[in-house]
């Protein structure tokens, strides 16, 4: 079953949070900050698991001060599904050798069962897709199909994106219940229930409108929470 | 309205670039009265508000009534907030929980869809066994609603139910099926059970065979990739409990291999053939070969695409084929080997799990070579790119959005991949390597290994490119924990040890490596520039150069080495060891007995001998208590060698050793300290063996070793408080009066009234020593007079150097080199006989010892151990030498006639294991809450700890309730009688005696009968209506079901009936 959907921006900040299991809010904030860490410094060019390593020895994290300090970016997109507008190049983070196994938090758990056999039960697979400022995240036990997460991570952005009219973190950071109900019309408690893009987009506007985020926000009003549909989209 | 909405508060943390604390901490503050009004919308603002921060970490559990509240309001709008909110912020220990339970229920019986969909989303994140139970009923009706989204979350929603409360599936699980197999129902729905049929699956195999023909028309059917691999995933846990689903899988799979375009589908359909077993089971035929060969070619594809993400699945696949088709995995060798130098670490992380299995005796030497080179030529990280913090542990996470909106206005596309750079080896990486190529190499006894020279050098090899370890993990991490720790140089160590003794071909060659490894003018060469790194490995080879010392090539230079400056420096588990080493390697110097004993010898000895004691005396007072007391022992050790060698007993009245300048070099030199450290070879010993040795029928490990030990102990403990120093003085003096003032002195002068005590206990201790030796000791015997006696009879027994021997080693309290002169004192043909007789190879083969199995495991070490066991026995016993051998023999033999037990025992052992898997599989199914690994190790425990909480709470909840309920008659009447009631007051008592009446479903008489005792019980009484409720509607619905021939009908019938019974007894009771 999948564990945790988990979004956050290049530099670490939390998106969306979605934990399956219910955790403290410090372990989740913890863990957020591990995987991100861990997600964070891998080149583009690896795959997008972050696997189960048996012989863990220690896991490195990044200094607070460069986490909180301005973000720099991994450079951007031009293959894209979603759309064709070039991005500027940014310089890479500094690659920082990071440890490729799980967190630690999960790791220190799944260590305690069999080492080589993870159990069903374990989250043990980390599946994650990078789109320009967001990462999106899966964690999950060893039964879900690695690739067909992979597909889910689109399926969710590309719904995001069929609400949004070209979506961009600001969509999700102002409408993060928006965000929200997708998730929920993909994934119900841990469960994936619907993969067809149709319907889940279909599913979210039958619970309401979806606002779009204000063209310029210095000009928008502040209604924003108290009723959706107040803004006037672009 | 001059309050802030969610898109205000994101503004203004935009626009509070540094001071987000506080901004934050004054948002919090304003929510805090903001959902207090009685104005909704604010309320549900302040809610949302609140949620957007508990995402980075702010808490809001002081708001889970505002939750209910904003929850319960007739909004949709609201509602959504309340729900979200409920999602994101309740606990297991969220006390609102158990009156959430009513809205919830009230919310799922709601007409319309949309505000349906919310409990059934919310519930997954809160429920509890209870409130399970008390949802079922609502739930159930849902499966049929006519909207298909309804119909499937509500399937999701009952396997949650059913994950925390098993219950939930013998009323749902007929439900589910029967949805399952409609035809006519919507894809979508069926795709969710689908789903949830595989989450059951493979917890339970064996119930879902029954459903095998419908799911494999839904294969065959297709439509849905998602569904498919879900199908095949289940299947491949269905394939060997009914083998023949494996013929009839195998064209619909071939087939989706060929034709679809989805790379995921076509992976699971691999992994599926693998996992379940069908490439296994159709390994001869001419089918199988094709089938094997499709897989493997479209594996090799996807190694070949350059896709990282296929690459990695596919050695993912090729790991699982490796332990049952190694000859199909080395054909793709190539590709493979490719993987070890990818520039992704994860790929490289599986290639090298992967190379671990299909290594032969062929590829050994290749594999590891590719492996070295890139360990050399990658740089070690230095200690200054070690970061200790993470973000979340110091500062929390602040929310704010970036300065630059247009990057979060970027639209979301997938991130380009052309960000090439190689990171250096991470340090775990470098671990890990290291670690695969002992494992590889040292595999079933090194059976791949053909040049162990080459070995010996790649281990050399390995010490140079370990990473550093971290100081504190070191002093953290238990000395035991090898297989974690971060430090390889003990791994290293160990094999070098290994190979020394298991290879004797080789054992010059490792001691040279050891030696090279220990000599402190090498040790920029040998070691990591940097950093502490493999430093462990000087454990071992200290041992090895010590105990082999006849080997060494230079032994004068590793006596300097192990007395540098330095060595004192090093972590007191190595100095130990070096401590250990020193004398042996001395001995090795000073042992020659056919050197004459010229000045310039004697000179030299004395002058190394000062050089020991020079570096041995400051360390009597190490603070570690292993390296203090080998310390102290040799020290004590090398004084008498070094008196026996000056032969200046002048100084000494009392030493008595005469010796003088003969031309013959003192005994104690080249007789007494080799004697001490030569004898039996060591031999290898397998893990467990020891504990294979029975105890002999004769012994009883209760009883203590002398029967005085308490009194002793008591009259030591007294003696220590004594201020007195004179009566500790005499105390201490009385037995050895005369005869031993030179020892006595020697350790008195050191620390005269802190050592009493402890000597007052090693005197007490000594008895031990003593009757095992003789039975005629004394038993009260001061260790100084110990070693005079021991001296006096190396006098007697000069000639017997095994006699002396044993004294010495008990003086010295080493365990093992007695059990060599008790070796020694046995028949050889004894001995061999007892080699061959302990079912070492049986017991490692058995026990399925992986990597460290030991082949040569020998008696010797057991043999080794039994005697003392079997001295100690004699102790007990009080017996005499002779009979003592006699025993000894038959102890010998005991191995023997217990072989037999011995194998039952581990069969009894698998059996226990076995065991352990079937109890966890159970666990499992019935309580997979434990999912989340962060909490499985703690969830038992915890999930107790929470179930009795939760009954107090319950008990307590019920207890209020009824208070409530008195109050609320006590006010009625009131009312009735015209007084005025605050309004606020009322309405709340009247919603909460709702809540009550509502959830005991009409038990309330009972609830109120019942006094606080019998609040739990009370609810029982709920729970079994209701149960007889939901019962008769599954009697209805299994009309149907029974056809198909499912257990579970029945099982949950007689289940019932049961509970029925004992429901009646209890009525009977209570009445």
């Amino acid at each position: 079953m999948i564990n945790a959907v988990l979004v956050f921006n290049n530099a670490g900040q939390p998106r969306l949070t979605k934990f399956y299991t219910q955790l403290d809010t410090s372990v989740q904030q913890r863990l957020i900050s591990e995987i991100f860490t861990l997600v964070a410094n891998r080149p583009n060019s690896s795959c997008n698991f972050l696997p189960y390593v048996p012989f863990r020895a220690s896991c490195f994290v990044l200094r607070a001060s460069r986490l909180l300090s301005p973000v720099s970016r991994l450079p951007s997109p031009v293959s894209c599904l979603l759309s064709p507008t070039p991005a500027r190049p940014r310089p890479a983070p500094p690659t920082n050798p990071t440890a490729c196994s799980l967190p630690p938090l999960l790791a220190s758990s799944s260590k305690s069962s069999t080492p080589t056999t993870p159990h069903n039960d374990t989250p043990s697979l980390v599946t994650y897709r990078h789109y320009a400022t967001l990462y999106f995240i899966i964690i999950s036990t060893s039964t879900e199909s690695p690739l067909a997460l992979l597909d889910l991570i689109q399926v969710f952005v590309e719904a995001l994106d069929r609400l949004f009219e070209n979506v961009c973190e600001l969509d999700l950071i102002f409408n993060f219940e928006t965000l929200h109900a997708t998730l929920g019309e993909l994934i119900v408690g841990g469960v994936v229930i619907e993969t067809q893009l149709d319907k889940v987009v279909e599913g979210v506007k039958a619970q309401g409108k979806v606002a779009k985020r204000p063209v310029n926000e210095g000009k928008s009003l502040g209604g924003f929470g108290r009723g959706e549909g107040l803004w006037a989209g672009r | 309205m001059f309050e802030k909405s969610l898109y205000d508060l994101i503004r203004g943390l935009r626009n509070h670039k540094g001071s987000e604390k506080e901004y934050i901490a004054s948002s919090i503050k304003e929510c805090r009265s903001e959902i207090r009004t009685n104005d909704m919308d604010l309320k549900s603002t302040a809610l949302m508000k609140l949620t957007y921060l508990e995402m980075f970490g702010h808490d809001m559990s002081w708001a889970s009534f505002n939750v209910l509240e904003v929850m319960s309001s007739p909004k949709y709008r609201h509602k959504r907030t309340g729900y979200l909110a409920a999602v994101q912020s309740f606990r297991r220990d969220t006390e609102v929980l158990m009156l959430a339970e009513n809205q919830l229920k009230k919310d799922i019986t709601s007409p319309t869809p949309t505000v349906i969909s919310l409990p059934l989303g919310a519930i997954p994140h809160v429920v509890n066994p209870s409130m399970a139970n008390g949802l079922l009923g609502d739930l159930l009706p849902r499966l049929t609603h006519s909207h298909a989204a309804i119909r499937k979350k509500t399937v999701v929603t009952l396997y949650r139910l059913a994950l925390v409360y098993p219950e939930t599936l013998r009323p749902a699980w007929p439900k589910i099926k029967e949805r399952l197999l409609d035809d006519s129902e919507d894809p979508t729905v069926t795709a969710a059970i689908v789903n949830v049929v595989c989450e059951l699956g493979w917890r339970r195999p064996q119930d879902f065979l029954p459903l095998a023909p419908r799911l494999f028309d839904l294969l065959v059917e297709g439509g849905n990739n998602w569904m498919a691999i879900k199908l095949i995933k289940l299947f491949a846990t269905l394939t060997p409990l009914e083998p023949r689903l494996i013929k009839k899988l195998l064209p619909p799979l071939t087939r989706i291999i060929r034709e679809t375009s989805a790379m995921s589908l076509l992976y699971e359909c691999i992994n599926g053939i693998i996992q379940g077993g069908i490439l296994a089971a159709v390994e001869d035929t001419a089918e199988g070969e094709e089938v094997a060969r499709l897989c493997v070619g479209k594996l090799r594809g996807m190694m070949i695409e350059g896709d990282a993400n296929l690459k990695y699945v596919a050695l993912l696949a090729f790991d699982k084929i490796v332990r049952s088709h190694p000859h199909l995995v080395s054909q793709q060798q190539d590709v493979i080997l490719e993987c070890i130098d990818d520039a992704d670490i994860s790929i490289r992380m599986c290639a090298l799990d992967l190379v671990v299995g299909m290594v032969n005796v062929d590829n050994l030497t290749a594999i590891v070579g590719r492996l070295m080179r890139q360990l050399r030529n990658a740089p070690i990280v230095s200690s200054a790119d070690d970061p200790a913090n993470d973000r979340g542990r110091n500062t929390g996470v602040i929310p704010y959005a970036e300065s630059d909106d247009s990057d979060a206005e970027e639209s979301l596309r997938p991130a380009e991949q052309n960000s090439n750079e190689i990171p250096p080896l991470p340090e775990d990486y470098r671990v890990n390597v290291i670690r695969r190529i002992l494992e590889m190499c040292s595999r079933d006894t090194y059976a791949n290994i053909s040049d162990f020279e080459w070995y010996i050098d790649v281990l050399v090899q390995l010490v140079r490119v370990s990473p550093a370890t971290k100081p504190l993990s070191a002093a953290a991490a238990d000395p035991e924990d090898d297989i974690h720790s971060a430090d390889v140089g003990r791994g290293i160590g160990r094999e070098l040890q290994n190979v020394a003794i298991r290879v004797r071909s080789a054992r010059s060659e490792a001691v040279e490596a050891a030696q090279s490894l220990v000599i402190v003018d090498f040790r920029d060469k040998m070691f990591p520039s940097s950093g502490n790194g493999g430093q462990s490995v000087l454990k071992y080879a200290g041992w090895l150069v010590g105990e082999f010392a006849a080997y060494l090539s230079r032994p004068d230079p590793i006596l300097t080495s192990l007395m540098h400056t330095s060595s004192v420096q090093l972590p007191p588990r190595i100095l130990a060891v070096y401590i250990q080493a020193i004398p042996k390697v001395f001995s090795r110097l000073s042992g020659n007995d056919q050197i004459s004993w010229t000045p310039e010898r004697k000179t030299l000895m004395s002058l190394l001998m000062a050089r020991i004691i020079h570096f041995l005396d400051p360390l009597s007072t190490h603070p570690d208590l292993e390296v203090q007391e080998r310390a102290v022992e040799f020290l004590e050790l090398m004084r008498l060698a070094a008196e026996a060698a000056s032969g200046t007993s002048t100084s000494h009245p009392d030493g008595s050793n005469a010796e003088g300048d003969f031309i013959e070099p003192p005994l104690l030199l080249t007789q007494a300290l080799p004697a001490l450290f030569s004898g039996a070879e060591l031999n290898p010993v397998a893990p467990g063996a020891q504990r294979k040795v029975p105890l002999p029928r004769d012994i009883d490990l209760e009883e203590p070793i002398n029967r005085n030990l308490a009194s002793l102990l008591a009259h030591a403990e007294t003696a220590g408080f004594e201020s007195d120093d004179d009566d500790i003085w005499t105390a201490y003096n009385e037995p050895p009066a005369s005869t031993s003032t030179a020892a006595t002195s020697l350790s008195y002068h050191d620390t005269p009234s802190a050592m009493t005590a402890a000597e007052r206990l090693d005197a007490a201790a000594n008895p031990k020593p003593s009757s095992y030796q003789n039975a005629d000791a004394e038993d009260y015997l001061d260790a100084d007079i110990l070693l005079r006696r021991k001296l006096e009879r190396r006098e007697r027994y000069k000639d017997d150097p095994f006699y002396i021997d044993s004294e010495k080693e008990r003086g010295s309290r080493g365990a093992t080199p007695l059990g060599r002169i008790v070796r020694d004192q046995t028949e050889a043909a004894g001995e061999e006989l007892d080699i061959d007789k302990i079912p070492i190879m049986d017991l490692s083969k058995e026990l399925g010892m992986g990597s460290r199995a030991t082949r040569g495991e020998e008696g010797n070490g057991s043999g080794r151990r039994s005697p003392r066991k079997k001295k100690a026995v004699e102790i007990i016993a009080d017996e005499t030498v002779g009979p003592a051998e006699d025993s000894h023999a038959d102890f010998l033999l005991l191995p023997n006639n217990k072989s037999g037990t011995g194998l039952p025992k581990s069969a009894l052992l698998a059996l226990d294991s076995s065991a352990l898997g079937s109890l966890s599989l159970e666990d499992d199914s019935e309580t997979p809450n434990s999912n989340s690994g962060s909490r499985a190790r703690i969830s038992a425990l915890q999930r107790e700890r929470k179930e009795k909480e939760d009954a107090e709470m319950r008990k307590a909840m019920q207890e209020v309730e009824r208070l409530r309920l008195e109050m609320q008659r006590a006010s009625e009447r009131l009312e009735a009688r015209g007084e005025t009631v605050v309004r606020k007051k009322k309405k709340k008592k009247v919603r909460r005696v709702v809540d009550v009446e509502d959830d005991g479903q009409g038990v309330e008489g009972e609830i109120q009968g019942e006094k606080v005792d019998g609040g739990e019980e009370g609810e029982k009484e709920g729970v079994k209506k209701k149960k007889k409720k939901v019962k008769k509607k599954v009697e209805d619905g299994e009309g149907g079901g029974e056809g198909v021939g499912d257990g579970m009908g029945a099982e949950g019938e007689v289940v019932k009936k049961k509970k029925k019974k004992r429901r009646q007894v209890d009525l009977d009771a209570e009445a």
